[in-house]
């Protein structure tokens, strides 16, 4: 692995001390009555490739400082990326001069002052938080190659990151954290078909690119020449990739806010059995495939909760605000301020069943296996009935074996009948994109319904 | 002009250190959002953010590094970093794709804007979103009022080695309303105007013409009575879409799939290809003869109006679909010459974080010759729909399944009945070429998509698509909600 010097820049790469003392200095620039400060960093960097050529290939540094200011209960934000004390000073001014002209609202909550747990093990890596354009180009150069000699062109990216955020409020509540992040993420092009492959880690080093590359060679492989299937009822097994995807729109479901404006599915009411008794969802920053952040944007330490167990809906995640509202403990899932969207739930880890995947595939005498999902969007939000297509890897299974490729299909489903009836394979992956990321098993369902076919 | 010395180091460090060509772009973004939910000001901020990204050439291979340290050594740094990933990207390529602009450009740009939002005091703008949201709860099912402002000021300076000196100052405006009423395990949402708002190019005025407080009392009233509604029916019918639905329409099913690098596998990972190949240009009857879709980055109220592009290339009206036939694309300067074209300045960054690459521009749909309430009149059984709700499109853009806020029944020429939930699906070219009929000048507005995502990292476009309503035969309706 390579490394020039000048791929670190110089200023923005600030360490959790340096943005605490900043994140001080701001507070005590404010007179309102209560003030919270986010110093947020990113160096992130990121080598996009297609036909076995780099077409965009990107770093980029940035620190933040937000300000939310609290006056009389009524509430401003302001931020800016200039770290001079005049600029500082102003944008103090405006979050306390906007809190001014709002009107206040009672259930202005105090700011969090508890404290924060340790960081989870391996959430940052020296060697990701340090890596240049020549790290990246040794993870795109096995792909290309794979590529080349399997016949396919490869298109996709491989990224790398670190971040730092710092929250301190003047009600004494202070958090520090810092995380790398890394990924690979690839779709193989063949004649007639296409595949698709990815990791993702918090450690570059643990990413083996020939095994992601040879994995979507593979699948493009193995969906040539497909067949087309009629639409219509399928017992199918998504990998990971797939029902992550779909999983993620019942995410919103689980918030405060839904549930108290009436828009989730389980807005009647907690502890009751609205899924199969094989589904058990958390929300978990601690797992060892996706370590978070143990604190939220307020400072407060982040529960690790069952928001579903054996069927039965447990919890909601809540913030400041809606733990005031509701009456709740407050779970620590705060978004950053401003936030209209309230508390969400960030890390979604789904319980692994006693099967693997191979089983599932096993005792499936008639149906499809799907690699991955494109453009999910809700159909129905109280329902949580979504659409979307199969992409870059869809297989028949036939009498228990994945046995040819067929060509995608558009599907209309509601998530929770779906899991009305599921199981899950006893391997977790982590899956995700640039807006989430969650760890989740391979999962079955009996009756998926696809209404549309494509000719490709 | 501003930031001449900072772009001017940067481009003689870039040079320095082995660039073939480079360019720096400067951005002052200054965002402010403002959103009232329940009474409560849920939203009240004020964002600055400066910055500069440079973009280097080394070897026909690009790199791109962004720093928000505009200091000496920041500039540097970040020059110096452009270069090293240029000869990174270099190191490994099958073969050279990048190429300097050929032309260069000493101009400035002011997008037009009759009243300045910050001439409106923050008091008064607050107040106007707090009596908008207020007149949302009349009707008892109405459980969530919304209603929201933002106002983006963009000053953009760009410098390249090639000469060009670009000062451009952009301000874009938009503001909306939103009722979820919730009654009988049902929840329905109107949104005004359009789907996401009333956002175009401009400033109060944009924000005046949205009339919230209006027409918050009919928003409100629409929503709860979709919870009564029928639902849709599902089958094959004649179907009209509004103006703000057409917007979607073209957006998703034109705009996209005529992005030329998508047309050449740059997105394939992500945002997918386009059945528009190449191949096609000249032949491919898109849709029926009365569809001519055409770039326009110099449409006065559009959200992708900009004097250059962000490499340098000056704004230009061209054709994508002309009397029903592919007749070009959305193309910057290297994908434009790789199809023996010059480029049509459809290239746009996020912001100075981001790597400039082809954006969707705005795009009109020329209108027809039909009085919008004359649309109706050969329709015997069909459905009117408006203000999208869902929108789902294959990764080539063929099969795709779009919903809506609302729908009436069409019975003889007459529009009939609401009904809730309607959603509609077809494949692209056979969609656009059952279009019979385009409403006329009257009914044809410019709707402003401010959320338009695509690339990895993905990046947020804002862009305008102008149209009237149409009327299209044969449509599958309902199948969002079919069994």
């Amino acid at each position: 692995m390579s490394k020039s010097g000048s791929d670190i820049v110089a200023n923005v790469s600030i360490e959790s001390s340096q943005r605490e003392a900043l994140a001080q200095r701001v507070l005590a620039m404010s007179p309102a009555d209560r003030t919270e400060v986010l110093v947020s960093t990113a160096d992130a960097a990121l080598t996009r490739f297609t036909h076995e050529v780099s077409n965009q290939n990107l770093a980029a540094a940035n620190v933040e400082i937000s300000v939310r200011a609290i006056v009389d209960r009524r509430t401003g934000v302001a931020q800016t990326n200039r770290l001079d004390d005049d600029s500082l000073r102003a944008t103090v001014e405006r979050a306390v001069e906007m809190a001014k002209l709002s009107p206040p609202d009672p259930l202005t909550p105090d700011l969090p002052n508890a404290p924060t747990g340790a960081a989870v093990d391996g959430a940052y890596d020296a060697a990701t938080a340090g890596a240049d354009a020549g790290v990246r180009a040794e993870l795109c150069a096995p792909v290309f190659a794979a590529a080349e000699s399997a016949g396919c062109w490869s298109a996709g990216f491989a990224s790398t990151s670190r971040s730092g955020l710092t929250v301190a409020n003047t009600s004494g509540g202070l958090a520090s954290f810092d995380g790398t992040d890394a990924a690979l993420n690839i779709k193989m092009t063949a004649t007639d078909s296409t595949g698709f492959a990815e990791s993702y880690a918090a450690s570059v080093g643990t990413i083996d690119p020939s095994a992601v590359a040879r994995a979507a060679v593979d699948k493009a492989r193995g969906t040539a020449a497909p067949s087309g299937v009629e639409p219509g009822d399928w017992t199918v097994v998504l990998e990971p990739a797939a029902f992550g995807e779909l999983l993620i729109y019942l995410a919103s479901h689980f918030s405060a806010q839904s549930f108290d404006d009436g828009s989730s599915f389980f807005s009647d009411g907690l502890d009751r059995a609205y899924f199969s008794e094989r589904f058990t969802l958390f929300d978990d920053f601690a797992h060892p495939l996706a370590p978070g952040m143990p604190f939220d944007f307020e400072a407060q330490p982040t529960q690790r909760l069952p928001l579903v167990e054996n069927g039965v809906v447990r919890s909601i995640v809540t913030d400041s605000y809606y733990a005031k509202k509701l009456g709740r403990e407050n779970t620590g899932h705060a978004l950053p301020a401003p936030n209209a969207y309230g508390p969400q739930a960030r890390n979604l880890v789904v319980a692994g069943g006693p099967k693997t995947t191979q089983q599932l595939i096993a005792e499936t005498k008639r149906g499809l296996l799907v690699s991955r999902f494109w453009y999910i969007r809700t159909v129905d939000r109280k329902r949580a009935i979504v659409t979307g297509m199969t992409r870059d890897g869809t297989f028949a299974i036939e009498d228990g074996r994945v046995t040819h490729g067929v060509r995608n299909l558009r599907f209309n489903v509601g998530i929770v009948d779906l899991l009305g009836a599921c199981e899950f394979s006893s391997e977790q992956r982590r899956t995700g994109s640039y807006h989430y990321s969650l760890v989740s098993p391979a999962a079955k369902f009996e009756r998926f319904k696809f209404t549309s076919t494509t000719d490709f | 002009m501003e930031f001449e010395a900072a772009a001017a180091r940067a481009l003689d460090t870039a040079s320095a250190r082995g660039a073939d060509y480079a360019d720096a772009r400067v951005e002052v973004e200054r965002a402010e959002r403002i959103e009232v939910r329940n009474g409560v000001v849920a939203t009240l901020s004020d964002a600055t953010s400066t910055g500069m990204g440079v973009r280097a050439l080394v070897d026909g291979a690009w790199g791109f590094a962004a720093s928000s340290d505009l200091s000496d050594a920041g500039i540097d740094a970040a020059a110096s970093r452009a270069v090293d990933i240029a000869r990174a990207s270099a190191a490994i390529a099958r073969r050279r794709v990048g190429m300097p602009p050929s032309r260069a450009y000493v101009d400035e740009f002011v997008a037009l804007v009759r009243r300045d939002p910050q001439d409106v005091p923050l008091g008064d703008r607050v107040a106007l979103l707090l009596e908008a949201e207020r007149a949302l709860h009349g009707p008892s099912a109405i459980a969530v009022g919304r209603a929201w402002l933002d106002v983006w000021r963009t000053d953009k300076y760009f410098f390249s080695t090639i000469g060009s000196r670009i000062a451009q100052r952009l301000r874009q405006t938009g503001s909306g309303i939103e009722a979820m009423a919730v009654g009988d395990g049902d929840v329905q949402i109107r949104t005004y105007p359009g789907d996401v708002g009333l956002y175009q190019s401009g400033g109060w005025e944009i924000v005046e013409a949205a009339r919230l407080v209006e027409e918050a009392p009919r928003i409100a009233r629409e929503a709860s009575e979709l919870l009564r509604a029928p639902q849709c029916p599902s089958g094959t019918f004649d179907v009209i879409l509004g103006s703000s639905q057409m917007s979607l329409q073209i957006h998703e099913s034109c705009g996209h799939p005529a992005e030329l690098d998508r047309v050449m596998g740059w997105e394939a990972n992500f945002s997918g290809t386009s059945f528009l190949e190449i191949q096609q240009l000249g032949k491919l009857k898109y849709g029926s003869d009365l569809v001519t879709i055409e770039i326009d980055n110099t449409l006065e109220r559009g959200m992708a109006t900009v004097g250059y592009d962000d490499e340098g290339t000056r704004s230009i009206r061209s054709d994508i679909v002309r009397d029903g036939v592919l007749a070009g694309y959305e193309m910057s300067n290297d994908t434009a010459r790789a199809i023996g074209r010059e480029s049509n300045a459809c290239v746009r960054a996020a912001g100075w974080t981001s790597v400039p690459m082809i954006r969707m521009c705005n795009l009109t749909l020329k209108p027809g010759d039909v009085p919008f309430e004359h649309l109706f009149d050969d329709v015997a059984d069909g459905i009117y729909m408006e203000s999208n709700r869902s929108w789902s499109i294959d990764d080539r853009r063929l099969n795709f399944q779009f919903g809506c806020e609302m729908a009436w029944e069409i019975k003889n020429g007459k529009r009939g009945r609401l009904l809730k939930n309607p959603t509609y699906g077809g494949v692209t070219p056979q969609f656009w070429n059952s279009c019979d009929a385009i409403g006329d000048a009257k009914s044809w507005f410019p709707w402003g998509t401010p959320n338009c995502g695509k690339g990895e990292p993905m990046q947020t476009g804002r862009t305008t698509q102008a149209a009237a309503p149409a009327r299209f035969r044969n449509v599958e309706v309902g199948v969002g909600y079919r069994g």
